[in-house]
């Protein structure tokens, strides 16, 4: 619609009733669609929130569980609780240090050509669907070798990987030059202006970022399906053996027939959505504080 | 944000300290991971704690079905599996030496979700076929009437469930079903994984338990601990004889008495026992557990299975799982001795 | 482009001047290893993904992609039953969130009263961040009885003559739940997309249109959609990747069949639903082979997908002259 025919309905002051009905329909149509999708959130969230918290007991994260019974036994979740741990950290401390010097590599060294290749390949790693990192990881570590945890984290590590390299550029490119050519005129060693001056100013967005990826995979399930999960029922925090993780096991009670099981898959449910939801807004807290702090810095 | 982090910090090690304090923690054991079969899954289950009192071994057990457990043992992920349907030629070949072992002995349950009927309906094998085929949809079909008399039925849909996954179970079912009826046998056949021509799928025997639970008017079928565990009715079924038997143990003990003899790969076959076992139940069947011949566990997964084939079996009368009789326990326990580091 | 930025590019040099100093050289070093490896991994992943369809693509070759069969028993495999209950699930949904999160991100960026924003903002982002075995799960328990139970009978009984609203489901596991839910995962992405797309028209632009007389919904028809359409294309084709590679949820809900069935309350399966499904119980080399050529098959959509919107957004922001990230009130 150009500018001339915008006019042309604006001067038709005869059909403004119609054009402001249009316009009110529309409108209402908008605060729907909003409130709908404050309704969706509001009823997931309050399911998990209702169900889970009536199962929500220190049974959840100290019980193990309990494969088959006839009668209702006390039982919880504990070796999934301990695996997530182990998995996820490990993830984190396979990808964040890559991620880093990707980063560092992309914004302070590479030539313009380079850097838009390798921030292609990272977009595609990017969107990858996590259930064929999943048969990715299986064709890599575990055909042959088992099941382990370690095969888990690499497989969140490539999840992580894109996640945390793009927040690291991105608070890369927010440092100002300024900092970078007083440094070096000041006859400091490039690679201790990086790792000095330079990152130090990026530590809030790299924890940010760093924060977001970890909340996003430790709800992922897909990669963990056939990497970690013939698992046992004790508590292990042994890395080489596959380990329970806490989505992959909602997924499973998910699935089972008994009432218990769809109540401890709740608790654990709203454990998790805890965790991730505080871990959400603890970054973003941070973000817009750090952001804050660069911009007041400039 | 220091504090923010610091107050994480200390959160994350106190989850962890409570987790690790709390629970009984693995011991450092040899620790045994097996996957496959859902139908053994209640035995198996049983054993994780005497095994660990008489050796210290722990007992890792993932039942993901028949079919997963055979791939899981042919790709090595796991140190033994175990499958209802015993392996095929080419299931052998791609193992690379592998040995079955029959290790515990139990039924199939057909089971259903039908309020204000009574239990233990009667049902045959043809007319199970037909519901299965899709061609008797209701619950007061006459075929149903016929084998209830004076039983009144509900005009209720019947819903019928079957394994998603690649399960043993489902082979027993279908092997059954081909025995009873010839439409059956060319239509669909007999497998882990067939066609079906009706119904909805569902994962793993507590996943077709949970189905039919919820379903009203649905037929499904597992192994008889998950009926007995979910508290739902199953049929009588009629065998050869013309006798309504329920998977009980008596009914697995006369079915198994059909067949003393594994064959040479040590498999045995006890569907739908012929006229002399008035009181064999005819879904039974075997179950075995696969093991590389050659396995750097070997030591421990002999004793394991040992002990399983011996004193584990008294696990599992409780469970409906009938002891393996005498003659099959002397070729378990040969062919577990051939087992070498 | 500022002094700064070319200032920056003259640092961003690699550091091969005269007094080499080995710190620079191993962070260098280092640091372009790190940035290889990242690179190695995305050809790996492919190449690992290939090599293991390879017995099904020698076994099939492309009709593979066609063949709407998947028979256990006799071994014969194909990917057109899943092919198709992956284009029905994500295109109804894309079709049903679209609107929806269009109609959010114009609430959020022109309706809103100010302190509404904020608030709504984060409750869209924090739809985004529930994981999908979550609304999964729900799913199952929650919202299949409801459909089940009241949502399809009564969609049977009115709508009943189109053959996409067939006999209800038995179960509440069917691909009409699959498509709520996809719906429900893929809204915030659309609708944070589009909220920022929408912040970033020029406010003189709008206010123009504004000044002539227009209502708020003409302005938007006429300076915000036509301004914002690249971006929008590319948030619906993101959108629209997510709900191709989900399969957690909609392996939940889904109930596994195989086969083309019009009805939407029947079963189905999606490529990445039936992977998760079934990978872990593949019984036999071909078996396993075929379900990586599903992989295989979703890997390249994915890729087509995000090289898509990749293209649409640097044209679109070509034609604007201006990134699209850039400007807008934040």
């Amino acid at each position: 619609m150009s500018t001339h025919s915008l006019t042309k309905a604006a001067l038709r002051a005869e059909g403004l009733p119609r054009r402001r009905a249009v316009n009110r329909l529309m409108e209402l149509l908008a605060w729907l669609a909003a409130a709908l999708a404050v309704a969706i959130l509001g009823i997931v969230v309050w399911s998990v929130a209702r169900r889970g918290a009536g199962a929500l007991n220190l049974d959840l994260i100290t019980k193990t569980p309990v494969q088959f019974s006839f009668t209702p036994v006390r039982q919880g979740l504990a070796n999934a609780f301990a695996g997530s741990l182990v998995i996820v950290g490990i993830a984190t401390a396979m990808a964040l240090p890559v991620a880093i010097l990707v980063a560092v590599y992309l914004n302070e060294f590479a030539r313009a050509g380079i850097r838009t290749a390798v921030s292609l390949t990272l977009d595609v790693l990017n969107g990858v669907p996590a259930i064929v990192i999943g048969i990715f990881v299986y064709g890599l570590l575990v055909v042959g070798r088992g099941q382990s945890a370690f095969a888990g984290s690499f497989a969140l590590a490539c999840i992580m990987l894109p996640l945390v390299a793009r927040s690291t550029m991105e608070v890369l490119a927010l440092v100002p030059s300024s900092l970078r050519e007083a440094s070096l005129a000041l006859g400091v060693p490039r690679w201790r202006t990086t790792l000095s001056i330079v990152l130090p100013q990026t530590i809030g967005g790299i924890v940010t970022g760093t924060v977001l990826a970890v909340a996003r995979v430790a709800g992922e399930t897909a990669p963990l399906l056939f990497v970690s999960s013939l698992v046992g029922t004790q508590v292990s925090w042994d890395p080489h053996h596959a380990l329970q993780t806490v989505p992959v096991a909602i997924f499973e009670l998910a699935e089972s027939p008994d009432p218990a099981d769809h109540t401890r898959a709740w608790a654990a449910a709203l454990v998790l959505l805890l965790f991730i939801l505080v871990a959400s807004l603890g970054a973003r807290w941070l973000a817009t504080r750090s952001s804050r702090r660069l911009s007041a810095s400039r | 944000m220091r504090t923010l982090a610091l107050a994480a910090a200390v959160v994350a090690t106190a989850v962890a300290a409570g987790t690790a304090a709390a629970t009984p923690t693995r011991h450092a054991g040899t620790a045994l991971v097996g996957a496959g079969s859902t139908f053994v899954a209640p035995l198996v289950s049983q054993w994780a704690t005497p095994l660990a009192a008489a050796y210290g071994y722990e007992l890792q057990y993932s039942p993901i079905g028949s079919g997963g457990g055979i791939n899981a043992i042919t790709s090595r992920t796991v140190d033994f599996g175990a499958s209802d349907a015993p392996l095929s030629p080419d299931q052998f070949t791609a193992c690379k030496g592998c040995a079955q072992i029959p290790w515990a002995l139990s039924a199939t349950s057909v089971f259903y979700n039908l309020n204000g009927v009574k239990p233990l309906l009667h049902m045959d094998g043809p007319t199970l076929a037909k519901i299965f085929a899709g061609r008797i949809t209701s619950w007061n079909d006459p075929a149903i009437k016929k084998l209830n008399p004076g039983v009144s039925l509900p005009a209720e849909k019947i819903a019928t469930v079957h394994r998603s996954d690649n399960s043993g179970t489902t082979f027993n079912f279908t092997d059954y079903l081909s025995s009873v009826s010839p439409a059956w046998r060319s239509a669909t056949g007999r497998g882990v994984a067939v066609n079906w021509p009706v119904g909805t799928g569902a994962k793993g025997s507590s996943g077709v338990a949970a189905a039919v639970g919820q379903t009203p008017g649905a037929i499904g079928y597992a192994d008889v601990a998950y009926a007995e565990a979910n508290h739902l009715k199953f049929f009588a079924m009629k065998n050869r004889s013309g006798k309504f038997t329920t998977p009980g143990l008596r009914g697995i003990i006369a079915a198994a008495t059909s067949d003393q003899k594994p064959d040479a790969s040590n498999a045995l076959s006890i569907v739908n026992p012929p006229k002399k076992y008035p009181l064999a139940y005819p879904i039974s069947t075997y179950t075995y557990v696969i093991v590389p011949l050659q396995s750097s566990k070997a030591a421990p997964l002999k004793k394991f299975l040992f002990w399983a084939v011996t004193k584990g079996q008294a696990f599992g009368p409780k469970l409906l799982f009938q002891p393996i009789p005498k003659s099959v326990l002397v070729v378990a326990e040969k062919t577990i001795a051939k087992i070498h580091g | 482009m500022s002094s700064a930025d070319l200032t920056g590019d003259a640092t961003r040099r690699s550091f091969t001047g005269r007094r080499v100093r080995f710190g620079d050289v191993s962070l260098q070093a280092l640091a372009g290893a790190a940035a290889a490896a990242a690179t190695f991994l995305v050809f790996l992943i492919a190449f690992k993904v290939v090599r293991g369809a390879q017995p099904a693509i020698e076994k099939y070759g492309l009709h593979f992609v066609t063949r709407v069969a998947w028979d256990p028993v006799k071994n014969v495999y194909g990917a057109g039953s899943f092919l198709f209950g992956t284009a029905l699930t994500s295109l109804l949904a894309l079709a049903i969130a679209a609107p929806l999160a269009i109609g959010i991100a114009l609430f959020l960026t022109e309706l809103a009263p100010r302190r509404l924003r904020g608030p709504v903002t984060a409750l869209v982002e924090t739809l985004a961040a529930i994981p999908s075995v979550v609304i999964g799960l729900w799913g199952i328990l929650v919202l299949g009885p409801v459909l089940r139970d009241q949502v399809e009978p009564a969609l049977h009984g009115a709508l009943g003559f189109i053959p996409l609203f067939g006999a209800p489901s038995s179960t509440g596991s069917s691909v009409f739940t699959a498509i709520v839910v996809l719906t429900i995962m893929i809204l915030p992405i659309v609708a944070s997309i589009s909220r920022e797309l929408f912040l970033g028209v020029p406010r003189d632009l709008k206010e123009g249109a504004l000044a002539l007389g227009t209502t708020r919904w003409e302005m938007v028809r006429g300076v915000v959609f036509p301004y914002a359409r690249g971006g929008i294309a590319a948030a619906l084709i993101l959108g629209l990747g997510r709900a191709i590679g989900e399969a957690i949820a909609v392996t939940q809900v889904i109930g596994g069949g195989v086969g083309i069935h019009w009805n939407l309350f029947d079963t189905g399966d999606t490529l990445a639903s039936k992977i998760a499904a079934s990978y872990q119980g593949a019984q036999n080399d071909i078996q396993v082979a075929s379900l990586v050529y599903l992989g295989l098959i979703l890997l390249v959509f994915s890729l087509v997908m995000n090289a898509s919107a990749q293209v649409i957004v640097r044209r679109a922001a070509r034609r604007q002259g201006v990134g699209l990230r850039s400007g807008g009130a934040g």
